[in-house]
């Protein structure tokens, strides 16, 4: 048993972090309806990873301030461009995916990593990253305690919020800075392509169970703690990839409280 | 009577047609306004510069002397029932409250739930603070919204389509609430019952603006059935009605 534990090592402490901020920044994601621009920062950062290996920057810094730049942008297009977003956000993430592509076939040498950073696994998540976890984290707990029934009313109805002189574009704005963070300090765990099932399905199951966003958060948090332990233990068993093995039981999951809450 | 709206020479347009034209107008404080008028008329791009929502094209809107974007916070507003996200586990009692949030305030104080309290017992729905929203029906969370348009604590109250999507009986209780409030007053509907209940004027628009002080409309079903568009034709619409 221990010697599991020990296995797993670096991995179970990031579950945590990871799950701190997938129980707020998910869960703020589903009630604004932003899991498809989350997707579109998620895959459009692959050109930050693109940048890392082809000028040789660290990859953590490239890729944060790329996924910056892309939140910042579709943040000032959700109100510049709201009836034609959907067709630029689409846009955003398939540029960002190319110029990835691109700056890794321009980069001398094989690149074995690059799948990592597409598909990750937690099993080997360096420390480094475990300490941007916890400024990440810490930074979306203060945020969401300084701005909870701001986000909860812009959520709940915009109009509304607008009419009230809300500050409506700042907490926008700032939701996407943070899930760009968050989808950064995700990457090595669980890939760019796969973080966004893990952001959405256990906010999503909560949300069923909960009478308040604050319940929603907390037990969202919690689902994504126990589906990363519990895939890693499927994962280690049957000596599978970790990563797909908790993205398949949380979609599991999803399925059978979709079909229950229809 | 100080007046509470002006509205001078307004045009607005979201391409290249004037979707209102001309529009001149007075509110005077505490009156009690019912617009209405066909889809697509206008009605709810009205409502939505009088909120400051949207930037007339030309002519100009004062809402007690300022600019409607700078007297946001002495309108009460209930939306239309279409932008509500009904998903969210939120309670009642937290839909309410937000009426009391503003630029500069972002959490509640005692006063608030003070506030809260007294606009669920004077609007009957204690017994809903504590449920989601999501699970209220039509007419009851219309009573909820209603109440949070009345937590800002406005001087003028806009309501869009209040009465859409919930039944008779819960359609009679908000119109007879209405009646009690002592404010400014204005209700876009398509219900034309607005009109019977005690209203003082009825802003007629269907792009222009037709003013009528007095409401001497017949109403009543002709041959079986009502015909909406030729109440229009008699508040000034261009509408022909097929019986």
């Amino acid at each position: 048993m221990l010697a599991i534990i020990d296995l797993f090592g670096n991995s179970l402490i990031a579950a945590a972090l990871l799950s701190v901020a997938i129980g707020i920044i998910g869960s703020i994601m589903l009630i604004n309806r932003y899991n498809y621009l989350a997707a579109s920062i998620a895959h459009g950062s692959y050109g930050g990873v693109g940048l890392a290996l082809y000028f040789s920057l660290p990859l953590l810094l490239s890729t944060t301030l790329f996924a910056l730049a892309l939140a910042l942008l579709l943040a000032f297009l959700t109100f510049k461009e709201p009836k034609r977003l959907d067709i630029l956000i689409s846009v955003i993430w398939a540029v960002g995916m190319s110029l990835g592509i691109i700056f890794s076939d321009l980069t001398p040498g094989y690149h074995s990593d690059l799948l990592a950073y597409l598909f990750g696994d937690i099993l080997l998540v360096p420390s480094s990253d475990l300490y941007y976890m916890i400024v990440v984290d810490i930074i979306v707990l203060l945020f969401t305690l300084r701005y909870f029934h701001y986000i909860i009313a812009i959520a709940y109805d915009k109009e509304f919020a607008i009419a009230r002189n809300l500050p409506v574009k700042m907490i926008h704005t700032l939701i996407l800075v943070l899930i760009a963070l968050t989808i950064v300090m995700s990457i090595r765990s669980f890939g760019l392509i796969l973080v966004i099932a893990l952001f959405s399905i256990p906010p999503f199951i909560a949300e069923k169970l909960t009478k308040s966003v604050q319940a929603m958060m907390v037990v969202s948090g919690v689902i994504a703690f126990l589906l990363i332990v519990a895939g890693l233990w499927i994962a280690y068993f049957f000596d599978i990839s970790a990563t797909a093995a908790i993205i398949l039981l949380a979609s599991f999951i999803f399925l059978l409280f979709f079909k229950g809450s229809k | 009577m100080q007046s509470a709206i002006k509205i001078d020479h307004l045009y607005f347009r979201y391409d290249k047609e004037y979707v209102l034209e001309d529009i001149s107008a007075t509110i005077t404080d505490k009156e009690y306004i019912a617009i209405i008028g066909p889809n697509g008329g206008g009605k709810s791009t009205f409502v939505k510069l009088l909120l400051g929502l949207l930037t007339p094209t030309k002519g100009k809107i004062e809402i007690y002397n300022t600019t409607p974007d700078k007297s946001r916070e002495l309108i009460g507003y209930l939306p239309q029932n279409i932008h509500f996200n009904l998903d969210i586990p939120l309670q009642a009692r937290e839909v309410i409250l937000q009426g009391r949030l503003s630029a500069k305030k972002r959490g509640f104080s005692d006063k608030d739930f003070q506030i809260l309290e007294s606009l669920a017992q004077n609007l009957h729905i204690a017994h809903l603070l504590d449920k989601k929203i999501g699970e209220l029906s039509g007419g009851e969370r219309q009573r909820v919204l209603l109440a949070r348009a009345l937590a800002t604590k406005p001087k003028i109250l806009i309501l869009d389509e209040p009465t859409a999507a919930v039944d008779f009986k819960t359609q009679k209780e908000i119109y007879q609430l209405l009646q009690e409030l002592n404010l400014t007053k204005i209700v876009v509907s398509h219900d034309i019952n607005i009109l019977l209940q005690g209203v003082d004027r009825v802003f007629y628009i269907n792009r222009k603006l037709y003013i009528h002080e007095h409401i001497d409309i017949d109403i009543k079903p002709k041959e079986g059935h009502f015909c909406e568009m030729e109440l229009f034709e008699q508040l000034g619409g261009e509408h022909a009605c097929n019986h």
